[in-house]
């Protein structure tokens, strides 16, 4: 199983949604707060099963880097009712396949299944977030994993650390100060208490979007939503019922001043005794408080350049630009800009810097947009003996044309055209539909973003971009990082 | 050992919800029934079938063009098809191919050819200028020259590097055992290539190409009336004659198991690959029962009959797999995997073994469950992509299917039987008329002897044509050295070659490598400093990828990714067997296990074939009989069970300071071949080691 981090351009075109055609869909919450979507679709006898958790590397503490992503790889541990391994096995058997990934706002989960599974596909999902396996076996052995992941996909890949590089000075307040990776020191010295702690506050259901799409039947699918999901505790109850699973008997009732035999094992949340139904009570009216950061506010002040060394051949170079939160109307403009500056092999910063000139083998921009900041970035791989200042000025170049010229017509129409292919193309499978009726729910307060956001687009129109050019490029508030091979220090 | 245990034994009694038992994992519901629309279906007046399927789910429509011809056979210019498909798309008589190109870009559109199809994938809005593009495509391309050249070259290389991938061979050779005479036996080779001429090219085109008979699947948002008028518009015109017809074999039905051996020296491991064709065609009634067979018996996944014997129990191997290949032209099964040589008989039993047992006897209900429910998920996925429904509704017309044959697909899936496939075991795996191939070291070839009917075991070369038999060398291996010694230092005598050869102090000398996926050139530079020091740089868009390092008694060598590595106490001892410029000169003394093993023809050059053994790495050279300059090398590193094969060969001799160098090389390594021109050769010049170190 790939599990995968969802790096900036990956992000990108993950953000890329919605279609001509509208998606229809019904969304409801369930009364211990899981936000429910589902949308029905008989094309073919699958189902796409997802929970996206609004939780990421930013809701981490600056000690305890890596959970949200280690998560991601834990909860395929097994639960109270699936043994260790057994998770993907049961999906896989049953003519599924399954993966999981992580972003700096999200974690996210799903299952793809022949539609008469969907029954499976909910109550394993139900199971993760009930009482997954939080324990030290687990979390050793998914310990390797992930620094084995971390070796292969950052460490040994040249360049590779710039959007961390970037992000720290870029962020110095806001917790996407760090990249989901995160540290490998943070997660050897939490201990399994840390964890436990991790999940009783993020994994509850008042802080999971179930999206559903594909050959369902709505009324059925509701029904089974009540049995799996109805049942799950509301509030700090569930983290009750979680002690009440895992802890020892002397423990449980220290913490809570209950004996467990109070409760009720074959009807746990209508336990008769007065005094765990006080509890219960109690515990269930509370809301699990989840931290969340404020709103990046932090504006970045004059131009900070800075040398990284790194075990690459070729220095490179790299830009950052403070852009807004992907849920600011300037974003559909930033985008379509983006296009002009690097859509493809006949975008402007190909065809200038690498054709043209041959400055660089490899330049592009790209906009890596979350939900409470944004990032432009641009950037080039030098061609033997080029220097990374001539590099920027070529950069500055275009930057400068960008806002003060309007694009051509030609350009514009391209733009518009790709744009729109992309967004239709990234509606053709159910599982893509159930991602962005989640994200747009969760990001943008509304699935219903879903059908408008081709319309968003087609609104810019060539004065927008000059605009948004101006506004967002910002020369003389940026970040400058110079790569440069390790020997050369 | 990836087993479906449960153990649920193991868990903590949990809690219960009231009436729910969480414990209790969800039964499947009623299998679904899939919902694949019935395609329109109506035939233009210049013969072409168009098949319409509506699918408004989004604003894109797929064009799939497929000639109605069937697959020629291509005999002494085998590879026509192939090389004629590769260059459809080259330009038209009216758009160059950068101008296709970007036209094509422009309104974010998908244009791809093969031998018998063009296929167009694009928004709705944009398909009437991407049908007039595989209209132009259609009726006009030109197959521009130099293109035709390009395609060509490209083509070379790739045989270059088919000759040392053992699982090209192997497939290669399958196709000629199992398909004599057919267009599945045709395998491209360096001779049938040169054969190919542009003319046949645009021959192939008119005769292939063509309305007549051919399909046009159209799959999408779009409406019948618009897929008309379309049609109409952009293929109204008639081209070509009619489509081409040749009865087809069924393959090759031998009396008793064939062993087709394929020698590869120094192969610590073998490619087996044990086939037979069937008697089957696309959409035969045994065709569901037949897959479902072969997905308990080795289809993939860890269960199967093969990967539990040779790979769970036996640790044979890592993987042996069977694939079944039914299509309408000729359907056959191929059973194979890598073994080491010292198991690869005792694989073959019990490969043998396995055919013979599932015939023999019921699978059991999990093996059919297993595999009935991988298929019908993958089955399901599959059809969220159009292309899918594309095929089906194709393969319906085609083969004159039942309407609802991929309708029924899960419902047919779900009432196999096993009895239903014990049936096809016993129609089908009869074990008694395999094409057993084997790719290996020549070692182990006494030990298949007992496997081959006749006892009479065939030696096939790497495409499946005859090998001769190797003569015997008429010269002994020190007489050999020194003539080519004679030769490189234009010479008579070892004396004047001594003498000559004293005088020669360094080497420098700069390759460019190029290969058709790498845009850019490499450089290769080598150093060489008397008596014995020796350097190696490889460069790449001024990035070193890989350089080494040796002085005579230690040294190193530096990958890009994998940093430096010092040379061990082995690779040393084994550096210090090929000392010298000319290092054959010096076998006698060093160390080196040399033998002359006798004369090979090489493309119909003889070749002397000298065999050398340094301890890490085993080195085929090969010697013209007439010339005795070193016209190729073969070297086979062994790392654990893995093997390195790297071919190189050489040409175009310039006399160098009255040495004798080769100016141009190919360069093979595993799946990619190098075409080298050497740059520049200073002897005596100015070597900087230090860029080497």
């Amino acid at each position: 199983m790939k599990k995968t981090i969802v790096t900036g351009l990956l992000a990108f075109v993950a953000l890329s949604t919605q279609a001509q055609k509208k998606i229809e869909y019904v969304e409801y919450d369930l009364p211990n707060g899981i936000h429910v979507i589902l949308h029905e679709e008989h094309s073919t006898p699958n189902v796409a099963v997802s929970i996206l958790y609004h939780v990421g590397s930013k809701n981490e503490t600056p000690e305890r880097t890596g959970f949200a992503h280690f998560f991601e790889h834990l909860l395929f541990e097994g639960s109270a009712n699936i043994g260790r391994g057994e998770y993907s096995e049961l999906v896989e058997k049953n003519g599924g396949t399954l993966n999981a990934n992580t972003s700096q706002d999200r974690t996210y989960y799903y299952e793809i299944l022949p539609s008469n599974q969907l029954e499976l596909g909910l109550w394993l999902e139900s199971e993760r977030l009930l009482h997954a396996k939080v324990d030290n076996t687990g979390i050793e052995t998914q310990r390797s994993v992930v620094k084995e992941e971390k070796r292969q996909r950052v460490d040994n890949q040249p360049y590779a650390s710039f959007i961390t590089e970037m992000f720290k000075r870029m962020f110095t307040v806001h917790p996407y100060n760090w990249v989901p990776i995160g540290s490998m020191e943070h997660l050897d010295a939490a201990q399994e208490e840390d964890y436990v702690n991790f999940y009783k506050t993020f994994y509850v259901p008042q802080n999971a979007t179930l999206s559903i799409a594909g050959d369902l039947n709505i009324v059925e699918t509701k029904k089974w939503i009540e049995k799996y999901y109805g049942s799950i505790p509301k509030g700090q109850a569930i983290n009750l019922l979680r002690d009440f699973e895992n802890l020892a008997d002397a423990d449980f009732e220290k913490r809570y001043g209950i004996a467990k035999s109070k409760f009720d094992t074959k009807d746990f949340m209508n336990s008769k005794d007065p005094e765990a139904k006080k509890l219960i009570t109690s515990l269930a009216s509370k809301p699990v408080v989840i931290p969340r950061p404020t709103k990046d506010t932090e504006k970045l002040n004059g131009v900070i350049k800075d040398v990284v060394y790194d075990n690459i051949q070729l220095p490179a170079l790299f830009m950052g630009y403070k852009f807004p939160a992907q849920t600011d109307a300037d974003m559909y403009a930033l985008e379509m800009m983006n296009e002009v500056l690097s859509g493809g092999a006949s975008s402007r910063i190909n065809k200038s810097i690498v054709e043209k000139k041959e400055m660089a083998t490899f330049a592009f921009s790209f906009n890596y947009g979350l939900e409470d900041a944004g990032v432009g970035i641009f950037a080039a791989i030098a061609a033997n003996g080029v220097s990374l200042d001539s590099i920027q000025m070529e950069f500055d170049a275009q930057i400068e044309l960008m806002k003060t010229e309007l694009i051509s017509q030609e350009e514009f129409e391209k733009v518009r055209n790709k744009i729109e292919n992309d967004l239709v193309s990234s509606n053709s499978s159910i599982a893509g539909v159930a991602e962005n009726l989640a994200d747009n729910h969760v990001y943008y307060g509304s699935a219903s973003r879903a059908n408008t956001q081709l319309e968003g687009y087609m609104k810019v129109t060539r004065e927008d971009i000059l605009r948004v050019a101006k506004k967002y490029l910002t020369q003389d508030a940026r970040v400058i990082l110079h790569y440069l091979p390790k020997e050369t220090k | 050992m990836k087993k479906l245990f449960i153990l649920t034994g193991l868990l903590v009694p949990a809690v219960l919800f009231g009436q729910l038992d969480r414990s209790v994992r969800p039964a499947a519901a009623k299998a679904p029934t899939i919902n694949i629309k019935d395609s329109e279906v109506f035939t233009t007046a210049n013969g072409i079938t168009v098949i319409l399927s509506e699918n408004h789910k989004l604003p894109k429509v797929a064009f799939n063009f497929v000639m109605g011809s069937d697959p020629i056979t291509e005999g002494n210019k085998a590879g026509l098809s192939e090389l004629a498909g590769s260059l459809v798309l080259s330009g038209t008589s009216s758009r160059s191919k950068d101008k296709l190109d970007g036209e094509k870009d422009y309104i974010g559109a998908t244009l791809e050819a093969s031998e018998s199809n063009l296929y167009l994938s694009c928004l709705t809005k944009h398909m009437d200028k991407g049908l007039e593009l595989m209209s132009d495509v259609f009726y006009n391309a030109n197959f521009p020259e130099s293109e035709f050249d390009r395609v060509k070259k490209q083509n070379e290389s790739n045989l270059m590097s088919a000759k040392s991938d053992p699982g090209t061979m192997a497939d290669n050779v399958e196709r000629k055992v199992n398909f004599t005479n057919h267009p599945y036996g045709d395998v491209m080779t360096e001779e049938s290539l040169k054969n190919i001429t542009r003319d046949d090219i645009l021959n192939y085109y008119k005769a292939i190409f063509t309305t007549k008979g051919s399909y046009l699947v159209i799959v999408g948002d779009i409406t019948k009336d618009q897929a008309t008028s379309l049609v109409n518009k952009y293929f109204a015109k008639t081209s070509g004659v009619a489509p081409y017809t040749q009865e087809l074999g069924k393959g090759n039905f031998n009396k008793g198991n064939r062993v087709i051996f394929v020698k590869k020296p120094g192969a610590v491991q073998s490619v087996i690959q044990v086939s037979f064709p069937l008697d089957i065609r696309t959409g035969d009634q045994n065709q569901l029962p037949l897959t479902v067979l072969n997905g308990v018996f080795g289809g993939g996944g860890f269960g199967t009959r093969l990967m539990q014997n040779l790979r769970e129990d036996k640790a044979y191997t890592y993987g042996c797999y069977s694939s079944l290949n039914v299509t309408e032209d000729g359907s056959w099964l191929s059973i194979g995997g890598n073994f080491r040589n010292d198991v690869s008989d005792s694989a073959i039993t019990q490969i043998l073994f396995e055919l013979d047992r599932i015939t023999n006897g019921y699978v059991t209900d999990d093996e059919l469950n297993l595999t009935k429910s991988s298929m019908a998920g993958g089955f399901s996925r599959s059809l969220e992509n159009p292309q899918t429904i594309a095929r089906f509704a194709l393969n319906i017309i085609k083969n004159n299917l039942n309407k609802d044959y991929y309708q029924s697909y899960l419902k047919r899936l779900e009432a196999i039987s096993k009895d239903d496939v014990l049936t096809m075991a016993q129609k089908f795996f009869t074990a008694k008329n395999c094409n057993i191939v084997v790719i290996g070291n020549e070692e182990i070839i006494d030990r298949l002897k007992q496997f081959d009917a006749d006892g009479k075991i065939e030696f096939l070369d790497a495409f499946g044509n005859e090998v001769k038999e190797m003569k015997a060398a008429d010269i002994k291996k020190e007489v050999l050295i020194d003539n080519y010694i004679f030769a490189v230092t234009k010479t008579t005598s070892l004396k004047a070659a001594s003498k000559k050869l004293k005088k020669v102090k360094s080497v420098v000398e700069e390759t460019e490598l190029s290969m058709s996926q790498i845009p850019f050139p490499l450089k290769n530079s080598k150093v060489w400093v008397s008596p014995s020091t020796e350097g190696q740089k490889l460069e790449g868009q001024g990035m070193v990828l890989q350089k080494s390092y040796f002085d005579g008694t230690a040294g190193y060598s530096v990958n890009m990714q994998t940093g430096r590595t010092e040379l061990t106490a082995e690779e040393i001892a084994a550096k210090k067997k090929s000392v010298g410029l000319f290092p054959e000169m010096n076998y006698s003394s060093t160390g080196m296990t040399y033998e002359l093993i006798g004369i090979e023809n090489v493309d119909g050059v003889d070749m002397y074939v000298l065999k050398l053994n340094d301890g890490e790495t085993e080195t085929f050279d090969y010697f013209n009989t007439k010339t005795f300059m070193k016209m190729k090398s073969i070297s086979i590193q062994k790392n654990g069970e893995e093997t390195v094969e790297t071919t190189a060969t050489y040409g175009d001799f310039k006399e160098v300071n009255g040495l004798l160098f080769p100016h141009s090389m190919t360069l093979s390594v595993g799946e990619a071949t190098f075409t080298g021109k050497t740059t520049s050769i200073a002897v005596n010049g100015k070597a900087d080691l230090s860029t080497f170190k």
